[in-house]
């Protein structure tokens, strides 16, 4: 499966948009969670990082299609993925619940 | 977005005595209760499945190899697997929290859903829930 080139700039914004959400907006880091937040359907958009394990990685799109919400595969691994939380620690999957300030949920989900 | 863990969705059972099984959710409690603080359902499940039921096998034969078993119980959200499948028999009657307060009252509320479930087979619809669970080995991704 080739995967589509993302451009420099567009990785950016992702970052950019995702660090609004840290500071603005509630989300959840971690498998468990994620699997809580879509449960009880307050997850809005589902992050995964590129080296999730391939099991995890399709059970968390399984509730997504499940629950109709949007699963973005991130261009980094969970090192990456931490680091643009702003976080000290690697982050595999993360959910977001209320996006604050930023857009990122109605300019992310074309992709899946 | 949608909420998916409602009434008649078809899960599986992933740890317990009965995991690997197929059950419906008859009824769910996502906030949970005060005896059990956290999202849980009642489920129904099968706990023997139908055998495989050829053209050679007599009427009686038959009858024997359709028979199901069924357990009734109360399970975490954390210990469930939905699927995109769904299972309408009607169980809201007979599967209660009330039946599994005593051993009789879930015996008889398990025999209910035992011919509830043989009734179904025999239909022949809903066949993927009245199989058993594909366990493919070394399988990296989900299949369902």
């Amino acid at each position: 499966m080739v995967a589509v080139k993302k451009s420099k700039k567009t990785h950016e914004s992702i970052n950019n948009r995702l660090a609004l959400v840290m500071k603005s907006g509630k989300y959840t880091l971690g498998y468990k969670t994620v699997l809580h937040s879509l449960r009880n359907s307050k997850g809005k958009l589902i992050l995964l990082s590129n080296n999730c394990p391939p099991l995890r990685k399709s059970e968390i799109e399984y509730y997504a299609m499940l629950a109709k919400v949007g699963v973005h595969h991130f261009n980094g691994n969970n090192v990456d993925l931490g680091t643009a939380c702003g976080k000290y620690f690697r982050v595999s999957c993360l959910s977001i619940i209320d996006p604050g300030d930023s857009d990122i949920i109605k300019t992310l989900p074309g992709d899946h | 977005m949608v909420k998916f863990l409602k009434p008649n969705k078809a899960v599986i059972v992933l740890q317990g005595r009965f995991a690997g099984r197929k059950a419906v959710i008859v009824r769910s409690f996502d906030d949970g209760t005060r005896d059990r603080p956290y999202g849980h359902c009642l489920v129904a499940g099968i706990g023997k499945y139908p055998k495989k039921v050829i053209r050679k096998d007599s009427a009686k034969k038959t009858a024997k190899k359709s028979r199901v078993k069924a357990f009734i119980k109360l399970v975490n959200y954390s210990h469930i697997m939905p699927t995109r499948y769904t299972l309408d028999v009607d169980l809201k009657d007979v599967v209660t929290v009330d039946a599994l307060q005593s051993r009789d009252k879930k015996v008889t509320a398990a025999k209910e859903t035992k011919a509830r479930f043989e009734e179904r087979f025999k239909t022949g619809k809903n066949r993927w829930f009245f199989s058993k669970l594909r366990t493919a080995v070394n399988c990296k991704y989900l299949v369902l």
